[in-house]
């Protein structure tokens, strides 16, 4: 397997630098390439809302006096993807979930905002803004193109020996 | 944001598929060419009866060997399923904000890297690799309690599943989620990936909802199960079953380093067990170990961390033992200092133990307790530099063989005495205070975790791949993977140190931009350190079928510095038993190289002069146009992305007189790259450089491809001037080797011709 003429360009910096592409390849076009196919796969540029229990919140704003100035929303106050996501949140292990539609109160919830709802106080947060991933338009075909040819670095050797062969074959008749 | 549970399902799905596809694919060309015909009934259920005897044989085996590879072939999977985690969260590092994975699937990611790569990978290849090897060392017929061992490795798969079984229930209840309504599979949608941290402290572990957080604690219950069966094995194989002539004096020294290992495991696991149950406890029943009104959130890190150091001797001692065994056969040198790295392992072993507190340097632990841990953890650090110092003393003036093992195990001593000094670095509480919590840290001990110990189990499994397969392996790829892993984690985590040395926090999914090249550069380094594993396990799998068979009893010559030890004299008695091989006479025997080709000069041929010229001239024309049909795939490729624009063929064209359109500047382009360009190449390639007339080429490619620069310019920048760059240089190394690959496609063929039309 390990036959053949040996040349350090072919068999060891070609290949290497082969891999150094194909990282660099891949940094450039997994990111490039998912802003290209983000908006079409999923909802991004809304945030993901955190909702603490109402005894949780209740324990947080117990102390030190009159409380926070916190916005005071009251559930009919939220729009109807805020409201979804609310609920949802609620029912939620983790507490958390993405608005999915438009969302006014984000400002509040940037803050910090106590929602009152059936009679309950619950503190949302917003946990994670979820933007939309900007990439440069060049970055993902260029960054295939380093793949590529990065695989085109990582193949030299095999493909070296096979030229060395034919040049050996050509250089028969002198 | 991307979803986690597709993504990794995918790229694990995509890479167990390719290595069963690889692994039948060479077993099938291996296997004798049939005559044609068609499968009979009678051939389907003789192989369908052979899988399943194999199958019966894998799953009973007590085998110590067996179960050996076994360990080596789950650790590996485990390994490759952590390190998907870690390129998946050095993804999300490319960018400051969290953009590609949410903030707690971030979480999750190194969370699950940790466990998996610590308890499911590195534990369960070097005991693997102690099954395999470590009864043929000391002689034994096989381990003390072979069932038992069979158990100790049957206990890790239904491990692994539950402590990853998030991952799997979330896949599952997104496919589920295609036929079904939410609401049916609530269950499936609520489950997912623990996001703590891989220390899991408390509170945030007892009051995060997850249930997947049980079913983990469970997991790691199993493994520390599996873990201390194995460790008891192992300690009652070298008291009791060592063979004739093995004394505690001349016990091999990785041997000692597994034996010293098992005696930690053995204290530190059970410890583990207990908290873990304290912690489902907490978690489900109410009870108040962790809790502020009880035990406090203190006693959890105390408990983890005096599991957790021990642990990670646990990974790093077996790692020295095998250096300690292996870098001797390269340098032609015996181990210098044999009884004080025996010593040195020991220390490490009691030394371990009392050091586990400077993981809590910040927390409010009486400073005077504090003081006394940062004492024994700087202490700890002379056992280690024994080590280092006579791996060092060993290779001085050796005759070193630059094998795959000898470049792993330089480099690995090379990357553990940096992580080694930051770690003394880290023993300092003022120092710690400091880089608590950094990316310093981090950088610390991947320069361990991710250089010296993965480093020795790769090198052993090169150094041992002729007697466990009786084949070779691919030895230039392998030291190519061996360079490439030393340089990746060189790279990467040295990153890592200056970054958290400039105070940047770990475990955050979103950091300051100012850092983002260097995270970028760390991540690149850590997608090196994928590949070269990638490239290793195309190695392990191919080589396995296609690799050179071994014809000699002493593959790596170590008869000639009498360093032939028992596992290979096992081998040689294999060898022997089953092929009729003569024992190998002690002498070294070098690689016959074949004698380097003479690039063949173009004046060269038969016939006269002008007969070779025109000859050569037509066959140069037929290359340059094969060459500049390459080349304008490149060059049309980097029209359609945008980075090479049109106009500036037309302008070529206007520079001769001719209508300035770019049709006809790229006939020109064509008839100059036919006629024009390979006949220069005639003319000076016997002034450039390369031994080889391809070599040449690209040499003249190379220099031509600067002119074609500056001619078709038309004003890109940024990324685009890169991009228009890359095409251009690689669209000439396209021409260079399609003209002169042509070119000599053609002189072979007439070469061959004139010798069977009885010329030369």
């Amino acid at each position: 397997m390990s036959s053949g003429a040996d040349s350090f360009v072919f068999q060891y910096l070609a290949p290497f630098v082969g891999v150094l592409l194909i990282a660099v390849g891949i940094a450039g076009a997994v990111p490039g390439g998912y802003a290209v196919i983000e908006p079409d796969l999923e909802n991004c540029g809304n945030p993901t809302i955190g909702v603490e229990e109402p005894e949780r919140t209740a324990e947080r704003f117990s102390e030190g006096g009159p409380g926070p100035r916190l916005p005071q929303l009251a559930f009919e106050d939220l729009s109807s993807a805020e409201q979804t996501a609310f609920l949802t949140a609620v029912d939620d292990p983790v507490g958390e979930e993405q608005v999915v539609g438009s969302v006014p109160n984000a400002d509040a919830f940037r803050r910090g905002a106590v929602v009152t709802y059936e009679g309950e106080q619950y503190y949302v947060t917003i946990v994670a803004e979820n933007t939309c991933f900007a990439a440069a338009p060049l970055q993902f075909p260029l960054g295939v193109f380093a793949i590529a040819l990065g695989f085109l670095g990582v193949l030299a050797p095999p493909l070296y020996r096979r030229l060395v062969r034919l040049d050996q074959r050509a250089g028969r008749s002198n | 944001m991307l979803n986690r549970a597709i993504v990794e399902g995918t790229a694990l799905a995509v890479l167990a598929l390719a290595v069963l596809f690889l692994w039948v694919r060479e077993q099938r060309k291996a296997r004798p060419e049939s005559d044609g015909g068609y499968t009979t009934r009678e051939e389907i259920e003789f192989e369908i009866g052979r899988i399943q005897s194999e199958l019966y044989r894998w799953l009973t085996t007590t085998d110590h060997r067996d179960i050996g590879l076994l360990y080596i072939a789950f650790g590996t999977a485990a390994g490759l399923w952590g390190g998907t985690d870690a390129m998946m969260l050095r993804t999300e590092l490319l960018t400051p904000p969290a953009d590609i994975w949410t903030p707690e699937t971030y979480n999750a990611l190194f969370t699950t890297h940790g466990l998996t790569m610590l308890i499911f990978f590195v534990l369960p290849v070097f005991f693997g690799i102690g099954n395999y090897v470590l009864p043929l060392l000391i002689g034994a017929d096989d381990m003390a309690f072979p069932r038992v061992n069979a158990v100790g490795f049957w206990l890790l798969p239904p491990a692994l599943i539950l402590v990853r079984m998030g991952l799997m229930i979330q896949v599952l209840g997104q496919v589920l989620n295609l036929v079904l309504p939410a609401d049916a599979i609530r269950f499936f949608l609520t489950m997912r990936e623990v996001s703590v941290g891989w220390t899991l402290y408390a509170p945030l572990s007892v009051q995060q909802p997850n249930p997947q957080i049980d079913l983990l604690l469970l997991g790691l219950h199993l493994s520390g199960i599996a873990t201390t069966v194995g460790a008891i094995n192992f300690i009652t194989t070298i008291v009791y079953e060592r063979g004739e002539g093995v004394s505690w004096a001349n016990l091999d020294i990785f041997s000692w380093n597994m034996l010293v290992t098992s005696g930690i495991a053995l204290f530190a696991f059970p410890l583990l067990g207990s908290a873990l149950v304290m912690l489902l406890l907490d978690r489900n029943l109410g009870t108040a170990f962790f809790a502020t009104e009880g035990g406090g959130a203190i006693l959890w890190q105390h408990l983890f961390w005096f599991w957790g150091h021990p642990e990670v001797y646990i990974l790093f001692l077996p790692a020295t033992g095998l250096m300690s065994l292996i870098l001797p056969k390269f340098v032609g040198r015996r181990l210098f200092g044999y009884q004080f790295i025996v010593y040195s392992t020991l220390g490490l072993g009691v030394l371990s133990f009392g050091v586990w507190a400077h993981h809590m340097f910040t927390t409010s632990a009486d400073p005077r307790v504090k003081l006394s841990f940062m004492a024994v953890s700087i202490a700890i650090a002379v056992p280690s530099a024994i080590k280092v110092f006579n791996w060092i003393t060993t290779m001085w003036e050796g005759d070193i063989r630059l094998t795959a093992p000898f470049i792993l195990c330089a480099g690995g001593i090379g990357t553990f005495i940096i992580g080694g000094v930051t770690g003394v670095f880290l023993a300092v509480i003022p120092v710690d205070i400091l880089y608590h919590g950094t990316y310093y840290v981090v950088g610390h001990f991947h320069l361990i975790v991710v250089s010296i110990i993965p480093f020795l189990m790769i090198a052993a499994s090169y150094y041992w791949y002729p007697l466990i397969t009786g084949r070779w392996y691919d030895t230039r790829m392998a030291r190519f993977q061996a360079l490439l892993i030393v340089f990746g984690s060189f790279v990467t985590f040295m990153t890592l140190l200056v970054i958290g040395g400039l105070g940047l926090p770990r475990r955050q999914a979103i950091y300051p931009p100012e850092y983002q090249f260097a995270q970028q550069i760390a991540t690149v380094g850590g997608y090196v350190i994928g590949l070269s594993a990638l490239l290793w396990l195309y190695n392990m799998l191919v080589s396995y079928w296609r690799g050179t068979p071994v014809t000699t009893t002493d593959p790596w010559g170590l008869k000639a510095t009498n360093q032939f030890t028992r596992e290979w004299q096992w081998f040689e008695q294999r060898m022997m038993d089953k092929y009729d091989m003569e024992p190998t006479e002690p002498e070294t025997t070098r690689r016959s190289y074949a004698p380097e080709a003479e690039p063949t000069g173009l004046a060269g041929g038969v016939g006269n002069v002008a007969q070779t010229v025109s000859r050569n001239a037509w066959m140069a024309a037929a290359g340059g146009f094969v060459g500049t049909v390459l080349m304008s795939g490149g060059l049309i490729t980097a029209i359609l992305i945008g980075v090479l624009d049109p106009v500036s063929f037309g302008e070529i064209a206007e520079l001769v007189g001719l209508p300035a359109t770019p049709a006809v500047g790229a006939v020109l382009f064509l008839v100059g790259g036919t006629v024009t360009w390979p006949l220069l190449f005639l003319a000076f390639s016997d002034y450039l450089p390369g031994r080889l007339l391809f070599e040449t080429g690209l040499v003249f490619a190379t220099l031509i491809s600067s002119g074609f620069a500056i001619a078709f310019y038309t004003g890109q920048s940024g990324l685009g001037f890169v991009g228009y760059l890359a095409f251009v240089l690689v669209s000439h190394w396209a021409y260079g080797i399609g003209l002169t690959v042509t070119f000599q496609y053609l002189k072979s063929d007439e070469a061959l011709r004139t010798r069977t039309d009885g010329g030369g």
